[in-house]
């Protein structure tokens, strides 16, 4: 074997920018993918302590929170949250357009791309925060409430941490210009972090909305 | 410190310069990081105080919520400020920067071991500095607890104190020892073992290890504000009570998990893609699979704990109710999450010990690993049961109780997998040449322990024992078992297995045997009693116990101290041996996995071209089987990269060259099996004679103890004369011997720097006083003349004689002058002849010493027979030469027979004959 122009195993990869052998996931999308294992066990813990807490109480006490004026069961706004949740996940699909059309060389469409999906990112923080403002509950009230603000808090963290890395991923396009089509390993590993967070909202609203 | 291999040196990658920022000094770091902590703690503060006020919270002041909040961004400002995030600041502000930016990469003093370091050796090493430094506080902190229960009764501290005690030691051991010792241990050898040149993220390496550090202080600095007293496990309700200590464990456990799922996940991604060409799974070495697995577990395992840890914290701080029963909180609910990380943790602090013991146990019983697939998968099957035996901690919590049954099954189910490692290593040993050095002991001890401590486990993963048990001495014997004789006999295993790749250099054999003994001992006698106290019902985490359990723990007390003796000359082994032990080869144990086919310590980027990995790791004893073949890089030639046969160490002395000091120096490295020695003698005067003599002295001297070694004059000045050799020998390494600075012109010249750059060898430099070089070596094949002389003796002669003596047989020389004076010897007359006796017995020895004969010599009242018998007790000589003048002759007289009792006597007249030779009287 010849010990010329070779390199190791690796070699230009780290830091995750560089091309994957075709045969192989590039080393940042596998990271990223362990990681959001990770993601996924973190928000698992904070589940089972939401089903743990819930099935200390009777089905019919749940929520364990009254209308301190009407005496009735309190109910989470569902309506309002549905149609945040449609925000989000519709910002899933706009990030997907805009990587789609990066394939094919299409630099700017990334750009309207990530700026629209965070945008609706946005958007949906801010109706989150808005919903926090008049629930009318606190999470000094009950384990409910200790348990629903954290898990919502988790995940609108994580849309937090997922907005910057969508601006850093922003800038760099503009900026750096060093994604190419098939060298964009940050920008894959962005958007399968915004998936994800897409993913988790989905299950939460059915399992703590609706359920 | 790990320098690296000179053959190896790194000359420019192929990067650009441009990509080197300009190197700052360490204070710069340090410097940045202190401001960023204080501006992270006045950040907290603002923060706190902002937030509660916005939101209306009375009062203003809540010291936990502040706490929180300070220590989270002091630690994180710390990060900043210290380094690690500086790339990818550039990197998110859309500058250009480069992938392969290698300015943090490698260590050329102890300086850049200090601050962030993207490679993964110096990694490795900043690792085993800090956490074997954990282990010594924590181990601190397990002394102050045995002291207090030396005696029943609360003598030393109270509960509240003792219950912080024994928590710190707890947390520091497992979280600040135990887990990240593993992680430091494979960071050095995983990479090379599986042929990579680093990690698969070195950046996102020195966070992992910057994380650890900022933890560790977090959990070593809780007892200055108020020690958590809960116990590692930090249940609640208890654990809501604490205080500041409290906050701090809670955060310091954030910032160390954060650390270890960092590191875990760039294992998995380095074991999956940076795999050499050749390389499949089933060639990879058990430690690389064991460090797969348990990366998997860290990966999935720990955000449980830090779950568990949020909820805490929230509760403490923020006033919810996880755990507020009244509220609709349930504290069971704490220990399934905690659980849930906490007995995969187990096996995080496990697997990788078992990775090590079968690289260890594999290498010194020379035989292929018995059932190597059955070890991988047993693994790997350890790993997806682990998850499902949680409750087994919670058998009397109060739980659901039909979780018992269920969880008691497959608790006992994985004796099964771990029973499969136990017999593989037994069949490993069974039949091999097993070879007894310090890492073997440790790991066959840690055999018999681990054995100890998984039947104990299985004892307890049975409902109705636990149920007798739980919350007793048994477990803390069951603990210590697995810990200590598992985990920390292995860590020992393997930090002594490595030593000599990652230093360089050797460790002391005998004190590591000293370690190992009194260690194991040490162990057994401390902790197998606690069995007997557990069933006898002494509960665990108090600090006063019953009477009748005072005799079996003051035992304990006492011989938990064998365990500190052990750490003590455990800790003097490493300091002095990575200081000054002897250096070490490529391979010492003729191990087959890659990190011995490459120097030790290993060049900057491990490999110079990608090694081939042909065959398994562990083919011990099969003719022509081979793991991996290594690549010089394209500056040797390409071309297969091996440690010749023995290779050379060139050895450089001019007068110094025949001293005790020297000699001792190169057997010491012989004692290594790899080297063969050249000396050379510079000399530059017209008569090399007095050269050769002392270099024939040193030959001798050396051949006598069998080591391989030549040697020359060369008529050159000594660069010359290296240079010479160099061009015709492969040369490895310089031992150059000089006199101390000021007596040695050689250093005045800089000799050893100039050798060093000229041949990019490793030089060493040995400085022998001149008093030493002249003395005499101690050796049967230097002959040791005593030479009995009186005043007026013709010394130019005498040296003749006793030069043409040593050209036929390597010699060394005692003068002694006998003075009788008659009469007081405080007169002028004697006065005088005694000053002329000792100038001229000087001038003889002097004129020897030029000739280049050792000598010595003094003037001693009394006979030539007194002479001859000083000669034979005090300085032990073969021969003596009884020298006098050929008008005045010394001649045989009884006394002098008997005075030499056997010795061999000769007479001989200054005018260099030897005259009648009758002496060698026979005596006896
Ligand atoms: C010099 C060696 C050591 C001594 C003398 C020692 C002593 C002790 C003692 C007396 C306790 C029980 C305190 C109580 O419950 O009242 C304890 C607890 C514990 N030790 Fe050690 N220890 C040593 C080394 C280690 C090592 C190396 C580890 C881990 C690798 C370790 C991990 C633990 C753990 C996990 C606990 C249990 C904490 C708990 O759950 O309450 N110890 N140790
Ligand atoms: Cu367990």
């Amino acid at each position: 074997m010849t010990t010329e122009n070779v390199t190791l195993p690796g070699h230009d990869l780290h830091g995750g920018g560089a091309p994957a052998p075709p045969h192989r996931i590039s080393q940042g999308m596998l990271v990223m993918i362990l990681f959001l294992g990770s993601e996924a066990m973190l928000f698992a813990s904070f589940f089972t302590a939401y089903f743990m807490i819930r099935f200390n109480i009777a089905a019919n006490d749940w929520p364990p929170i009254r209308n301190t004026a009407t005496g009735a069961r309190f109910v989470l706004p569902k309506g309002i949250t549905a149609v945040n949740t449609v925000f989000l996940v519709s910002s899933s699909f706009t990030l997907w357009w805009g990587e789609h059309r990066f394939k094919k060389g299409d630099r700017k469409s990334l750009e309207r791309g990530l700026l629209v999906t965070i945008f609706l990112g946005l958007t949906f923080l801010v109706i989150q925060l808005n919903e926090y403002a008049h629930l009318g509950f606190t999470p000094q009230n009950k384990a409910f409430g200790s348990v629903f603000y954290s898990l919502t808090g988790l995940h609108g963290f994580h849309v937090l941490v997922g907005l910057i890395l969508l601006t850093i991923c922003y800038v760099r396009t503009r900026r750096a210009r060093d994604f190419t089509p098939t060298r964009a390993t940050v920008l894959g590993a962005a958007s399968l972090y915004w998936h994800f967070v897409d993913v988790v909202w989905v299950i939460l609203f059915l399992l703590v909305y609706l359920l | 410190m790990a320098t690296h291999a000179p053959t190896h040196a790194h000359t420019d990658h192929g990067h650009g310069p441009g990509h080197h920022a300009p190197a700052r000094p360490l204070s710069y770091w340090w410097k940045r990081a202190f401001v960023a902590v204080v501006t992270g703690v006045l950040f907290a503060l603002g923060l706190v105080w902002f937030c509660r006020w916005a939101f209306g919270f009375t009062p203003l002041w809540e010291p936990q919520a502040y706490f929180t909040a300070i220590f989270i961004f002091a630690g994180i400002g710390f990060l900043i400020g210290i380094g690690c995030f500086d790339w990818w600041w550039d990197y998110l502000r859309g500058h250009r920067v480069s992938y392969e930016d290698h300015s943090m990469h490698g260590a050329t003093s102890w300086k850049d071991y200090c601050r962030p370091n993207t490679d993964h050796k110096v990694i490795g090493i900043q690792y085993l500095v800090v956490t074997f430094a954990t282990f010594v506080i924590a181990g601190l902190f397990a002394e102050a607890v045995r002291i207090q229960l030396a005696q029943p009764g609360e003598q030393f501290v109270n509960a509240q104190t003792y219950n912080g005690l024994f928590s710190e030691h707890a947390t520091l051991m497992i979280f600040g020892f135990v887990i990240p010792v593993f992680a430091g241990l494979a960071n050095y050898v995983l990479p090379i073992m599986i042929g990579a040149k680093d990690m698969a993220f070195p950046r996102l390496n020195a966070l992992s290890f910057w994380l650890l550090v900022v933890g560790a202080v977090l959990l070593v600095l809780a007892p200055a504000f108020g020690a958590f007293s809960s116990g590692w496990t930090a249940y609640p309700p208890l654990a809501l009570q604490g205080t500041t200590g409290t906050t701090m464990f809670e955060i310091a456990v954030q910032f160390v998990g954060a650390s270890s799922i960092a590191t875990a996940l760039n294992f998995m991604v380095t074991i999956v893609t940076m795999r050499a060409p050749g390389m499949t799974v089933w060639r990879m070495p058990l430690l690389v699979w064991a460090n797969m697995t348990t990366s998997a577990l860290v990966v999935f395992g720990t955000p449980f704990i830090a779950g568990s840890q949020f909820m805490s914290l929230y509760d403490r701080v923020l006033g919810t109710s996880f755990f507020n029963a009244a509220n609709g909180g349930d504290v069971v609910m704490y220990q399934h999450v905690f659980w849930f990380y906490s007995h995969p943790a187990v096996y995080i602090m496990m697997l990788p010990g078992f990775g090590i013991a079968s690289e260890v146990i594999a290498t010194f019983s020379r035989k292929p690993i018995f059932g190597y697939r059955a070890i991988a998968f047993s693994t790997v099957a350890i790993a997806i049961l682990g998850f499902g035996v949680w409750a087994h901690h919670m058998f009397v919590s109060g739980m659901a109780s039909w979780i018992r049954i269920p969880m008691m099954m497959t608790t006992i189910v994985i004796a099964i997998p771990t029973g499969i490692k136990i017999f593989s290593w037994l069949g490993t040993m069974w039949g091999g040449k097993i070879h007894l050095k310090t890492p073997m002991l440790f790991a066959m001890g840690f055999i018999v322990a681990f054995t100890v401590g998984g039947l104990s486990g299985v004892f307890l993963g049975s409902v109705p024992v636990d149920i007798n048990v739980h919350s007793t001495y048994f477990i803390v014997a069951h603990i210590h078992y697995v810990l200590f004789g598992g985990s920390v006999m292995t860590i020992f295993a393997g930090t002594y297995y490595w030593f000599p790749k990652m230093t360089g250099r050797m460790y002391n054999e005998t004190l590591g045997k000293w370690h190992f003994w009194l260690t194991f001992v040490g162990l057994n006698l401390t902790f197998f009693p606690m069995h007997w106290l557990g069933t006898q019902g002494m509960p665990r985490r108090v600090s006063d116990y019953a009477p009748r359990f005072a005799n079996v723990n003051f035992f304990i007390s006492m011989a938990s101290i064998l365990m500190v003796l052990g750490t003590i000359v455990f800790f003097y082994n490493m300091i002095t041996s990575w200081h000054s032990g002897p250096r070490a080869p490529w391979n010492p144990w003729r191990g087959r996995t890659m990190e011995w086919l490459v120097s030790s310590p290993p060049s900057l980027f491990n490999f110079d071209a990608v090694p081939q990995v042909v065959g398994g790791p562990y083919q011990y004893g099969i003719p022509g089987a081979r793991h991996a073949i290594v690549f010089a890089g394209p500056e040797l030639g390409g071309g297969e990269l091996t440690e010749t046969e023995k290779r050379l160490i060139l050895v450089v002395a001019d007068q110094a060259v025949a001293s005790q000091v020297l000699i001792d120096d190169v057997r010491k490295r012989n004692a290594e099996g790899f080297w063969r020695f050249t000396f050379v003698v510079p000399s530059t005067t017209t008569d090399h004679r007095a050269a050769e003599r002392r270099l024939q002295v040193a030959l001798a001297v050396l051949a006598e103890s069998g080591i391989d070694a030549n040697g020359t004059v060369i008529d050159a000045p000594p660069m010359q004369a290296i240079d010479k050799v160099m061009r015709e020998e492969n040369v490895h390494e310089i031992i150059l011997t000089t006199f101390p600075v000021g007596s040695s012109p050689w250093l005045d010249q800089d000799l050893v720097d100039r050798a060093r750059k000229a041949t990019r060898v490793a030089v060493t430099h040995v400085t022998i006083r001149p008093n030493d070089a002249r003395g005499a070596v101690d050796s049967k094949s230097v002959q040791r003349v005593a030479i009995v002389a009186n005043v007026d003796i013709d010394n130019a002669g005498l040296a003749a004689l006793v030069q043409a003596r040593s050209d036929t047989q390597p010699l060394t020389a005692v003068v002694l002058c006998p003075l009788s004076l008659d009469g007081p010897g405080w007169s002028d007359e004697a006065e005088e002849i005694r000053t002329e006796a000792s100038g001229r017995t000087a001038t003889l020895i002097a004129r020897l010493q030029e000739a280049g004969i050792q000598s010595r010599g003094e003037v001693i009242d009394g006979t030539p027979a007194d002479a001859v018998r000083l000669a034979r007790t005090a300085h032990h000589a073969n021969v003596v030469l009884i020298a006098s003048r050929p008008g005045d002759p010394i001649t045989e007289t009884d006394e002098i027979t008997a005075a030499a009792r056997g010795m061999s006597v000769e007479y001989v007249t200054t005018d260099g004959q030897a005259s009648t030779a009758p002496g060698a009287a026979e005596g006896r």
